[in-house]
């Protein structure tokens, strides 16, 4: 099985070719007139280099203002350059009637180059020929003789092509979906795994209670957990009053002053004081202001009482 | 073939969506983690208040802390009366440091205070006491 596209139908696109109709997906071969070809020998030893400096090589050469696209192989010691306007060529294509999308690859004339032993016949004035290596079209009349010439048909399909996606509609080039493709994938690592360690966070929280419940079996059941703290907090929090009571009461017996009497219950409490003179009453008075306690004098005396209910 | 003509933003929205289900994942985790951490928080807490609660409340030491109560005052003054886990008891004739070191003791046991009742008599005070556990 190929994949790689290879096995489409091959088409010789030219400028005298008669218009087509296709609904199915085809390559399509350009002839150099579609193209720009320079040979150079270059102390390079990669491809990405190569086309770096392309757009160089060919100032001059193409027109300027348009927007050209390169590709670069090795042939022997020299290196082959190839300057295309795929604008140029994509509206070329649409008026012969080629809906792009059809179009998988382009190719161009000059990569079959070796198969050109013989010349290919392009209409009926010019035909296509390899001259020192290099394709180039020729007026037909210019040819030495009349045939043999190439049959032009799939074989002639070279291994690399321009993919057209990029050229018709698209709004992202392969490299910058490409770059984004491996960003939004980074990002969404990133995502899962942090996502796994909160998953594993809300683990060690589980653990630390399940370690609690299994030290404290009886208390598994949140009904059992209810009762028990409804039971303590309402014991808890009246214990706490009483006792909150006895030391403000404690806390208000200084020199001059004499528990009388005390008495608390479950649900109130009654203290009485004797004071000395007048000012060490008023000094009771205020320190049971300031803890919120309601005093009231004993009529004949300086005694103080204070009652409330807890 | 129109997918083919967007065939670059298929790729780079495939990759977004991805993402975009990457961080829902993410989300949903914290999200899940944050609830699942208040509710074991709570219970954790709820665990720890009930066992501080128990600690204190059914400490099984407390009746032999509040038999301490008839041994603390010269047993001429005191009166005894203990049934279960109730208490009652009467002094009479207490000091001003007996009775401070009645009531200090009385407020550090764990138990329901009924009834405290301290009466001046003269010099001396009067207590009457009952108290469960």
């Amino acid at each position: 099985m190929n994949f790689t596209g290879n096995n489409k139908e091959l088409i010789l696109a030219h400028t005298s070719m008669k218009p087509v109709d296709l609904s199915y997906t085809v390559n399509v071969m350009l002839t150099p007139q579609f193209y720009t070809l320079k040979k150079e020998v270059l102390p390079l030893n990669y491809a990405y280099q190569a086309k770096r400096i392309a757009p160089s090589l060919f100032e001059g050469l193409v027109e300027e203002g348009r927007d050209h696209d390169y590709i670069v192989w090795k042939e022997g010691d020299e290196w082959v350059f190839l300057a295309y306007d795929m604008e140029m060529i994509t509206a070329f294509l649409a008026r012969k009637g080629f809906v792009l999308e059809n179009v998988s690859k382009i190719f161009f004339a000059q990569q079959a180059v070796d198969l050109f032993d013989k010349p290919l016949v392009l209409g009926e004035n010019e035909a296509l020929a390899s001259l020192d290596d290099m394709i180039v079209v020729v007026p037909r009349v210019a040819l030495m003789e009349e045939g043999p010439f190439l049959v032009f048909d799939n074989s002639f399909t070279p291994k690399k092509g321009v993919g057209l996606q990029d050229a018709y509609g698209s709004v992202l080039s392969m490299k910058q979906a490409s770059t984004l493709a491996v960003i939004f994938t980074l990002f969404s690592l990133m995502f899962f795994v942090e996502g796994s360690r909160y998953s594993n966070n809300v683990q060690v929280g589980e653990a630390q209670m399940q370690e609690l419940l299994e030290d404290y079996p009886s208390l598994q059941s949140k009904y059992t957990r209810d009762n028990i703290i409804t039971k303590y907090k309402t014991i808890d929090t009246a214990e706490r009053k009483k006792r909150e009571i006895v030391k403000m009461v404690s806390d208000m017996i200084f020199k001059g002053v004499t528990l009388t009497s005390f008495d608390i219950d479950e649900k109130s409490y009654k203290v009485q004081f004797s004071c000395k003179d007048a000012q060490v009453a008023n000094r009771v008075k205020a320190l049971a202001k300031k803890n919120k306690l309601n005093t009231a004098a004993i009529a004949g005396s300086n005694d103080l009482k204070i009652e409330g209910t807890l | 073939m129109t997918w083919k003509r967007y065939q670059n933003e298929l790729i780079a929205l495939a990759a977004f969506v991805l993402m975009f289900i990457g961080y829902g994942y993410k989300t949903a985790q914290v999200s899940s983690q944050g609830e699942t951490m208040a509710s074991a928080n709570h219970s954790v807490g709820e665990i720890k208040e009930v066992i501080a609660l128990q600690k204190i409340w059914a400490d099984k030491k407390t009746t032999k802390n509040v038999d301490k109560l008839q041994t603390l005052i010269p047993t001429s003054k005191v009166q005894w009366s203990s049934k279960s886990k109730k208490v009652t008891a009467n002094y009479k004739g207490l000091t001003a440091t007996e009775l401070n070191n009645l009531v200090t003791k009385i407020l550090n046991l764990p138990v329901e205070i009924q009834k405290l009742k301290i009466q001046k008599i003269a010099s001396s005070y009067d207590v009457e006491f009952k108290c469960k556990w």
